[in-house]
């Protein structure tokens, strides 16, 4: 395995997603979680998790298998596609994660709503990065935060998304901040 | 902030796992149950505030859950899952008491806003029963309980009373709770850390009550072995209870007279003045204006005692009190009896609602008494009473209350076959008040 991705973070963008994303993405959990990040997709195809019924992707079965092939020494994974993803229980979610656990997804699918045309691509771009930091800190077993400016607040709307910031608040920096501790003494 | 414990009762894995995992990010604390059977085995030992039970389950169905939890814990919010084809379901389970329903699969912001509320509707009920145990202090002032109009301007009466240092009078009939009355006012008042003193001037006979009130020098007296403190003096930075004033002799009145005057006095045989500071506070079942008529009662002394005065109300004209009064009557003697009386019959509680009452809250608390004593069932009986309102004998020809508490005397009194002290104990009055009322209402005793 690639000795660079030990003690990094792996992005494993599906095939179509928009490379535009990696940059900021990386740039964001280098000042977040104090990692650096490879881009590599470990997932090509996300057709083995597609429920016909729905028309949509069933996230949990992806995490499963995105865990299953996260390379070792990899500290994290998060997958990023462009499929509308779907819980059993749930119409829709923007992406999920394994509590504590590795492996974390994020669909860009419903983060293209409601773009004012002059800010789009800026707008758009950081409600993808706020996900996959916000999923990536459930990873950090940080669970949602009742602080509406905080980046692991949970969103009802994608307005409230635009809304809050793309960092954490200093309670949940607090907590990251022991998990680093706790990882890093291993 | 204390974390939300929810409960998801599901048969399908799939649906237990995404739900819990979804609600736990929210920082909930989740249990699962495969089936209803679990779930009632985890809710014998744990409390959950929100249940969340997919209504179609193999086993105990979901509205057998609900109905459980109902039945044992209505606070807890139920909210029922259901799929698109079994809506008219929900919406039973909704009448049956369900807080809410989700349609499968749900928007998460459904879930999340219903949780939300869930949790707010039981902080609110929380809020509620604070509330509601504030309002108790109101049903409840001290050890009186009546939630009536009169017993409410009582309420007010006795804290507007109760930080002065006057002197108060409270009349009312035997029974209404004119000694719980003092005690409140001794308890709010600025002596309350001081002693509260009765003294039951219709109890004591005649020849002790100076030496009660006053105390007396060792060798005073023949019995005087030692010297010994009177009430008075033991009321000293407290209360002075005089209950039943109108009984005291025309003689100690006047003794009393000075005291009130100068808040100096004697003991018996005694040549030092002795200072003593105290409220004093009196009761009588009496009309003291009439006794002053009759040259019973000194004016001088009534118009010292009556600076501030109140009427406790019969129990008859707060008949609203009576349910209140006799739950915590039930509940106070069902503890100490140690029997699982739980309830008053509606007959019962109509009999009581339609009787009058003449020995007032003290003798509705002797027939709680005796029926929780003779009661064999969960719930009291109506001849389970010591009262009687469908015997046609028992009602006065005439209903002047005078003769009413006549026929209730020898009623009772002929049911315990002339035992004064039964009697006196079940009418709630002392043993010479008895006595003075068969005297007064020329009771006769059967030979």
């Amino acid at each position: 395995m690639n000795a660079g991705l030990r003690h990094s973070f792996v992005i494993s963008p599906a095939t179509d997603c928009e490379s535009e994303l990696f940059a900021p993405i990386v740039k964001s959990i280098k000042q977040v979680f104090r990692h650096d990040s490879l881009v590599t997709p470990l997932i090509r195809d996300v057709g083995f998790a597609l429920d016909p019924n729905r028309g949509q992707y069933h996230s949990t079965l992806i995490l499963e298998k995105l865990a299953e092939m996260a390379p070792e020494g990899a500290v994290k994974v998060i997958a990023l596609t462009r499929v509308d993803l779907f819980i059993p229980i749930l119409t829709h979610v923007y992406g999920e994660a394994q509590l504590g656990g590795k492996a974390c997804i994020v669909s860009t699918f419903r983060l293209k709503e409601n773009l004012s045309p002059l800010t789009a691509q800026q707008t758009y771009i950081g409600r993808v990065v706020k996900e996959v930091i916000h999923e990536l800190g459930h990873t950090f077993n940080l669970r949602h935060c009742p602080d509406s400016q905080c980046i692991m607040h949970y969103c009802r709307s994608i307005k409230d998304v635009d809304q809050k910031s793309d960092q954490l608040c200093r309670y949940c920096r607090v907590l990251i901040d022991d998990e680093l501790r706790r990882m890093a003494r291993g | 902030m204390r974390q939300t414990k929810i409960l998801i009762v599901d048969d399908e894995l799939i649906m237990r796992e995404s739900l819990s995992g979804w609600l736990q990010r929210d920082g909930h604390y989740i249990e699962t149950a495969v089936s209803g059977e679990e779930a009632l085995k985890k809710l014998k030992i744990n409390r959950f505030d929100i249940l969340l039970v997919d209504i179609k389950m193999e086993g105990m169905s979901g509205m057998e859950v609900l109905r459980h939890v109902q039945e044992n814990d209505p606070d807890v919010a139920v909210i029922m899952i259901t799929a698109y084809g079994s809506i008219s379901s929900a919406i039973e389970a909704m009448k049956n008491g369900a807080y809410d329903y989700l349609l499968k699969p749900f928007d998460p912001n459904e879930l999340g806003v219903l949780i939300e509320k869930a949790v707010e509707r039981q902080a609110q009920a929380l809020e509620n029963l604070f509330l509601k145990e504030q309002y108790k202090d109101r049903v409840r002032f001290e050890s009186m309980i009546g939630q009536s109009r009169p017993m409410q301007e009582v309420f007010d009466l006795i804290g507007n009373v109760a930080p002065m240092n006057s002197t108060v009078l409270i009349t009312g009939e035997t029974g209404t709770g004119k000694g719980l009355a003092a005690k409140a006012i001794h308890t709010n008042s600025p002596k309350s850390q001081g002693p509260f003193v009765v003294v039951n001037c219709g109890a004591i006979p005649e020849h002790l009550m100076e030496s009660e009130l006053f105390g007396h020098q060792k060798g005073a007296f023949t019995d005087a072995w030692e010297t010994k403190k009177g009430r008075l003096e033991l009321a000293h930075g407290g209360t002075l209870f005089l209950d039943e004033i109108g009984e005291i002799s025309m003689r100690m009145q006047i003794d009393l007279l000075r005291v009130l005057e100068d808040r100096v006095f004697y003991r018996v045989g005694g040549t030092q003045p002795i200072e003593a500071d105290f409220r004093v506070i009196t009761a009588t079942n009496r009309n003291l204006k009439n006794a002053i008529k009759k040259g019973v009662f000194r004016e001088d002394l009534f118009y010292r005692i009556n600076v501030i005065s109140f009427m406790m109300p019969p129990l008859r004209e707060r008949k609203e009190d009576i349910p209140l009064l006799s739950e915590h009557f039930l509940h106070r003697f069902s503890k100490e009896t140690n029997k699982p009386i739980e309830r008053i019959s509606r007959d019962a509680l109509d009999e009581m609602m339609l009787y009058e009452w003449p020995g007032n809250v003290r003798e509705l608390e002797n027939a709680i008494e005796r029926a929780v004593v003779v009661g064999k069932g969960p719930a009291i009986q109506s001849e389970e009473l010591p009262i009687s309102c469908t015997d046609g004998s028992v009602r006065p020809k005439n209903n002047s209350l005078r003769e009413i508490e006549k026929m209730h005397i020898a009623q009772i009194l002929n049911s315990n076959q002339w035992n004064i002290a039964r009697t006196a104990k079940m009418l709630g009055i002392d043993r010479s008040t008895l006595y003075s009322k068969i005297k007064r209402h020329q009771i006769p005793k059967p030979s």
